[in-house]
């Protein structure tokens, strides 16, 4: 099957061919096959996946999230719980696409290269994260566009299906039938 | 739940024939007169005349079939459940987002009821382009009005909501002319939750209309099965074979079905009909099948006003403006038109720009926010050639459709009448929802930002819900896939009824395009099967 095979995941690249991932892999000596690990397993976040959208998710909802401390890991978890729900919703060739991303941004140089960001992605501070993100957001290079899209949207997607959040952008959720 | 009655669970204890995902187990040979590949505009239309003249039917559906019980008015139980890929389809370089139904019924289960006739512009270009030399205003009139009077198509008499209010009253104070947009809905109830499916099954669309009707009058319907490709031999379809599909569009691990009838029609929507008879390697000499695929692309502009808007409730998309399709010739810069669009918390938050405390200080404002959309009219002119359908590896269909500077050029100019619009009608602040734009205090402000735009994809966030073309109709052989009657060029016992007909985009929403071009070809069609006359209303 495809998508245990990783050189056959290396060629098909975030679903745009090897343009200009390639490039930005060759750029980078490349990508060990021994650290591809993919970021959707079984419809799921991988523990690779997890950790990087848990980083994002911090990042895209700051000022969203809960201010206390330990409300905001638990609505953290609760987010990668619907991204979770979110992504096995997808066609089969989405979710591919999407754990090739992951796995690129779980990689050290698919992180440098791709994000721009120095530390790994639980090191990495709010703030950093969000330098990344804006980076990617206005690069040239439309992969990288396409990689803040995909993190940002998911990430606002999964967050705002929750009713719990409705509250705090004055939605008041169905009427009543 | 709604306690309402739901004419889809009686139907089913009726004894309706429905086979696949949770309904009786799928047959491994079907035979019958027409298969209809796909359950909305098109295919509804089809099913109920073709079963009006005596043939035995059967529908397939892709999605699953969900009814008013289902329709708890929540975007993270429609989305996934209605659309085509969780209401996130893509084009193949992610630039544009496409809503596009993935359910029975269709895009119309989840559509917002806009009802517009062909405009007679889009008409005569098509006869001079395409030798489509039956297709003018007069001629589609009685097809139209069958479809209006089935699906009670008519002025939505209530007041617009306040969403929609201000696209009037902002284009007002700048004398340009917007106008009611008459809507497919019976006893509506104003909720504003068309897009997640009606739970109160005011809204006319297939799922409650033709195919109710179809399968009262002893159609198949077989839901979550995929029409995989057509079997050809000496110019003419000999079966259709098809697959279980779970969720995520992978086939079961079942023995396929095989169908075999006297005509095929294909109603699958216009990214994947051009897929299915890509997938069977049907003839294609002058290579026009997948391209000429339009999407009517949208642009936003969001505003905030100090007064509450709810971009939530109420009927949506009840006032339009086509000024701007009028402003330059239908060939020229591209035009463009005018709605107001409901603004729901996940729509609303993956669309709009951006995102840390900027946006959530945005968010919080979401029952001030309006927000308006321009549709491009794509097609009309050498430099706007549409996208091009091509197949995935496993044989699942991807839209490529570059924007160029010609269609960009016109998202600028929209962003700009939406913004002198949104500050007329009283906008406190108005943004393009544009990566780089920021929130403008004054139409000066605006019209300076959005002169410097940089317009490319996606730092312009650039959406869909129209798809058409790809199966081009034309009155020669070498201009399109089918026949002026929808029959396929190559291939005789082959029908093309749906959006991928059109071979232009059709400037105006294309519900009822599809309504009254596929009436007037399946009216012919059951005539040439059975000689019997049939009618839609």
């Amino acid at each position: 099957m495809m998508q245990h095979c990783a050189p056959m995941r290396r060629r098909t690249f975030f679903g745009f061919g090897l343009g200009i991932g390639g490039a930005i892999l060759l750029g980078l000596g490349g990508v060990s096959i021994a650290t591809w690990r993919p970021g959707v397993v079984g419809g799921r976040l991988s523990p690779s996946g997890r950790s990087v959208f848990e980083s994002v998710g911090r990042a895209v909802l700051d000022g969203s999230l809960p201010a206390e401390s330990s409300s905001r890991d638990a609505a953290v978890r609760a987010l990668l719980t619907r991204l979770d729900v979110t992504i096995s919703a997808f066609p089969w060739p989405v979710q591919e696409e999407i754990s090739q991303l992951l796995a690129l941004l779980s990689t050290t140089a698919g992180r440098l290269g791709l994000a721009r960001l120095r530390h790994d992605w639980p090191e990495a501070k709010i703030g950093e994260v969000q330098a990344a993100l804006q980076d990617m957001r206005t690069s040239a290079l439309s992969l990288r566009q396409q990689a803040y899209h995909a993190l940002r949207d998911l990430t606002n997607a999964a967050f705002y299906a929750d009713p719990t959040t409705w509250a705090q952008i004055g939605y008041p959720g169905p009427n009543p039938i | 739940m709604s306690e309402l009655p739901d004419p889809i669970r009686s139907g089913l204890a009726r004894g309706w024939r429905v086979h696949g995902g949770p309904h009786a187990a799928l047959p491994q040979q079907v035979s019958c007169d027409v298969v209809v590949v796909g359950s909305g505009a098109g295919a509804g239309i089809t099913a109920e005349l073709l079963t009006q003249a005596g043939l035995d039917v059967v529908m397939i559906e892709e999605g699953p079939l969900k009814s008013s019980s289902d329709f708890r008015q929540r975007e993270s139980d429609a989305y996934p459940a209605l659309y085509q890929e969780s209401a996130a389809r893509k084009t193949a370089d992610k630039a544009i987002t496409i809503l596009q139904g993935r359910c029975v019924g269709g895009s119309t289960t989840v559509n917002w009821t806009s009802s517009f006739r062909t405009p007679p512009p889009t008409l005569a270009y098509w006869q001079q382009h395409f030798a489509l030399k039956d297709y003018d205003a007069d001629a589609l009139a009685p097809w139209f009005l069958q479809a209006e009077r089935r699906l009670h198509i008519s002025d939505w008499l209530a007041a617009p909501n306040e969403n929609n209010e201000l696209l009037r009253r902002g284009a007002a104070r700048l004398g340009i002319a917007a106008a009611a947009i008459k809507r497919n809905v019976k006893s509506c109830w104003n909720l504003g939750s068309c897009g997640m499916g009606c739970p109160t099954n005011a809204k006319q669309s297939m799922l409650v209309t033709t195919i109710p009707a179809a399968l009262d009058a002893g159609a198949r319907l077989l839901v979550q099965t995929r029409a995989q490709r057509f079997e050809l031999l000496n110019g003419k379809v000999t079966g259709l074979l098809c697959h279980p599909v779970r969720q995520d569009g992978r086939p079961e691990a079942a023995v396929p079905t095989r169908i075999v009838a006297k005509h095929y029609v294909v109603s699958g929507g216009a990214i994947n009909s051009p897929a299915l008879l890509m997938r069977s390697e049907l003839p294609d000499p002058y290579a026009r099948l997948g391209s000429r695929t339009f999407l009517h692309p949208v642009v936003i502009s969001a505003a905030l006003f100090d007064q509450r808007v709810e971009a939530w409730a109420g009927a949506p998309q009840t006032l339009y403006s086509d000024h701007f399709l009028g402003v330059t010739a239908i060939d020229g810069p591209i035009g463009y038109k005018l709605e107001a669009p409901p603004l729901h918390p996940v729509i609303v938050a993956s669309t709009l720009a951006g995102f840390g405390p900027t946006q959530a200080a945005q968010l919080r404002e979401f029952p001030h926010m309006h927000g308006l959309l321009a549709l491009m009219r794509d097609g009309f002119h050498a430099l706007s050639p549409g996208g091009n359908v091509r197949l995935r590896a496993d044989g699942s269909p991807q839209l490529d459709y570059p924007l160029n500077e010609f269609v960009m050029d016109g998202a600028r100019r929209a962003f700009a009448s939406m913004a002198e619009i949104q500050f007329s009608a009283g906008a406190r602040r108005v943004q393009p929802v544009h990566e780089m734009a920021p929130m403008t205090s004054s139409w000066a402000e605006a019209r300076r930002v959005i002169a410097g735009l940089d317009v490319r994809p996606h730092l312009t966030r650039v959406v869909s819900a129209h798809v058409m073309g790809g199966c081009g109709m034309a009155g020669s052989e070498s201009l399109g896939v089918v026949r002026p009657d929808g029959v396929h060029w190559q291939v005789e016992n082959l029908s093309v009824h749906d959006g991928s007909l059109f071979p232009t985009s059709i400037g105006a929403n294309p519900q009822l395009s599809v309504y009254g071009v596929t009436n007037k070809l399946a009216t012919g069609l059951a005539k040439r099967l059975t000689g019997r006359d049939v009618r839609l209303a």
